[in-house]
């Protein structure tokens, strides 16, 4: 009763406006938590409804956690919601949305070549059998954190290989009390994965090839092996990686008892504000790799798309074009510090002087290699995350977990079509 | 018309509001159990019984179910034992009373997503006060031994106080007069919890019983939220494991299938618990 008095509200003014000749027409945009200051993000789609009157924005925030917010877009996209039209997704559900049928095709969006000032990795991974189905908004790494005090002290170099990095840990931890070598995110969910994967990449193994799994070769069994190392024989890693995420480990090395950690490049910005323990003594580098083979970055970050069940679809791709366009990007990189998917902003002498962090990720992000972009992801990753923390807790040799995940993986991609 | 067909028109509208509230959504996953329903490639297609098949081969489904069931065990029964002691005591004339009972309350009124980030800290290796407490440094959630016992230690700090009183309300509802009449006769403490106390709190124990079994039989947030399932699958119960084949996975079908069981076990467990209950009550 209730609802129906106000979807009658909603169609008189709607009338009136319409009668007054200026239709305006509301687009809802689903985001996860903006970080620093909503006002500030807030701007920027004022800036977007001065730029086309009669458009609104309407921005509604999703729970933190991606797990919820993926169950939302599944559950009202599979209920063909009309709800939303503007969605933000992590970059490894475009394919499966894709698949699905629920996100528009954006292909048009992008200009002749456009395409290509994008960084390779998110380009990648929004791209299905040649369409694209997002646009890139704003891209992630994995990044190694050094304390560049400690490293001067000993007279150390930044590691480059992973046994560089070991040697440095255990003798810089054996002077220093207290202090742990190299903390990194093994508890048994997503991050996991991201961190797994980039000790197989850097040893030059790989998940899937020609749409194969190939996890059982001795260059992952090699990977897995040393992480589990790092952890039981090492002394370089705490078993409490095991279950740590993100936020533990920053804590910990933002309270100066790392010398090294693995993380995502928002840790930066916390380091080096004022009153930090450790401001002005971090530094960030490529993470290092095993011998013969060059390093390699998860990369996450977040994508724009529209839903397919839209009602007002044109309106919701002008929004997602004027949302990843250069001067949005840049806004949104100098004010909250999202990371600009297209490459020319990395030269941008604003962002490099107001961001140089930023700007130096260059190197970095132009590497960083999306997790497998297939459909099948999300089902993938249910096997892996228990395979690889079996190993980590010591439950399994690398051995018999990579086996089994070979297994597994294979019945998802081979029985279904 | 007589009385008891005008009855059953007045309770008819809350039939057909339970059966659309509850009835259609478990014959609804019944049904989806019987398919092979994976909504991203858009298969949707009846397979009998081969989900339930599968299942019964599914090396982490019996995983999960001898994780529910080892939860399920040591979390009721150490709920059931400390609540009885509580509420021993609670009902036992003292100063302060209230206080101790709001109290002892406090856990219970705590939102569970909460605890369990409170609990994820105080098992924190590194910076957690179970540890700096020990003086040890004991890896708790990411030990494959210890992680399925932190899970049980906090449901039981959670949720003992709800068993605590109830069985407190039971303990006030035995007649005084029976300890009276029990001292006159010269019967020790223990004959009188063992003959009086103990066998006219039975039905409330199993109600409570009933709640707690259920209750811990589809736990989720608590364990979903301290540890994820990990590690390695180790804490992955009944619930968890539904809930990512459902919701991370979007195999609607097999997962349903996985709810299905569950609804089954949890519904022979209050049978049991029924069945105890009536012999109890109708000797």
């Amino acid at each position: 009763m209730l609802l129906s008095l106000a979807l009658i509200g909603c169609e008189r003014s709607h009338r009136t406006a319409q009668e007054a000749g200026t239709e305006t027409v509301t687009v809802v945009f689903k985001h996860g938590k903006i970080a620093g200051d909503p006002a500030q993000f807030r701007d920027l789609l004022d800036r977007f409804e001065q730029k086309h009157p009669g458009i609104k924005v309407k921005d509604e925030t999703l729970p933190a956690s991606t797990d919820e917010q993926h169950q939302y877009y599944v559950i009202n996209l599979e209920g063909g919601s009309t709800d939303f039209d503007v969605l933000s997704m992590d970059v490894i559900w475009v394919p499966e949305f894709a698949h699905a049928g629920w996100l528009r095709d954006v292909d048009g969006l992008l200009g002749p070549g456009e395409a290509n000032g994008f960084f390779p990795g998110p380009l990648q991974a929004v791209t299905m059998n040649g369409r694209i189905y997002a646009i890139p908004w704003y891209i992630d790494a994995g990044v190694l954190y050094y304390r560049r005090d400690l490293l001067t002290k000993y007279g150390r170099p930044v590691p480059k290989t992973w046994s560089e990095l070991v040697v440095t840990a255990q003798k810089i931890t054996q002077k220093e009390r207290g202090l742990y070598g190299f903390i990194w995110q093994g508890k048994q969910y997503e991050g996991l994965v991201c961190n797994a994967l980039e000790f197989i990449w850097s040893n030059g193994g790989e998940v899937l090839e020609g749409g194969r799994p190939v996890l059982d070769s001795q260059r992952n069994v090699e990977a897995l092996r040393f992480m589990r190392n790092l952890i039981a024989n090492y002394g370089v890693t705490p078993e409490l990686v095991t279950t740590a995420i993100e936020e533990p480990t920053r804590h910990i090395f933002g309270s100066g008892k790392a010398l090294f950690m693995r993380n995502w490049p928002y840790a930066w910005n916390i380091f080096d504000k004022e009153g930090s323990a450790v401001k002005g003594n971090v530094g960030v580098a490529p993470l290092p790799s095993f011998p013969g083979n060059s390093t390699a970055s998860t990369l996450g970050g977040w994508q724009l798309g529209v839903n397919r069940y839209s009602r007002h679809p044109e309106e919701a791709e002008k929004l997602v074009r004027f949302l990843t366009s250069p001067a949005a990007q840049k806004t949104l990189a100098l004010t909250i510090g999202y990371k600009p998917t297209r490459k020319a902003l990395y030269k941008d002498p604003d962002l490099m002087r107001q961001q140089p962090f930023t700007a130096s990720l260059y190197g970095i992000l132009l590497q960083a290699r999306p997790r497998p972009v297939t459909p099948y992801y999300m089902m993938m990753t249910q096997v892996l995350q228990p395979e690889f923390s079996a190993v980590l807790a010591g439950i399994r040799t690398p051995e018999a977990a990579l086996a089994s995940a070979q297994k597994q993986v294979g019945h998802i991609l081979g029985e279904r079509p | 018309m007589s009385g008891r067909d005008q009855g059953s028109r007045f309770v008819l509208p809350a039939v057909i509001a339970l059966s659309l509230v509850t009835v259609y959504p478990v014959l609804s996953v019944l049904y989806l159990s019987l398919h092979r329903k994976l909504l991203i490639f858009d298969i949707s297609e009846f397979t009998g019984f081969d989900n339930y098949r599968f299942l019964l081969a599914d090396d982490r489904f019996w995983n999960a179910f001898g994780n529910t069931a080892y939860f399920t065990m040591m979390s009721v029964s150490l709920e059931l034992l400390l609540g009885l002691g509580i509420a021993l005591l609670l009902n036992r004339t003292f100063r302060f009373k209230g206080v101790m009972t709001a109290l002892v309350l406090v856990p219970w009124a705590i939102p569970t997503v909460v605890s369990a980030r409170m609990w994820e800290w105080i098992y924190n290796t590194d910076f957690g006060i179970l540890n700096h407490l020990l003086g040890m440094k004991i890896n708790w959630l990411g030990s494959p031994f210890w992680a399925m016992n932190a899970a049980v230690v906090m449901d039981v700090w959670k949720t003992t106080p709800f068993v605590a009183i109830l069985l407190l309300a039971g303990l006030k509802m035995i007649p005084q007069d029976l300890y009276q009449a029990a001292r006159i006769d010269g019967a020790g403490r223990w004959s009188i919890f063992g003959r009086i106390t103990l066998p006219l709190l039975m039905p409330v124990v199993i109600v409570v019983l009933i709640f707690r079994t259920m209750d811990a039989f589809r736990v989720f947030d608590a364990v979903y939220v301290l540890t994820g399932g990990g590690p390695a699958n180790t804490t992955e119960t009944l619930s968890i494991y539904a809930y990512k084949v459902l919701f991370q996975t979007l195999q609607f079908g097999y997962g349903s299938t996985l709810a299905v069981v569950v609804f089954l076990c949890v519904g022979a467990i209050s049978l049991l618990y029924l069945g105890a209950l009536r012999a109890e009550v109708e000797p």
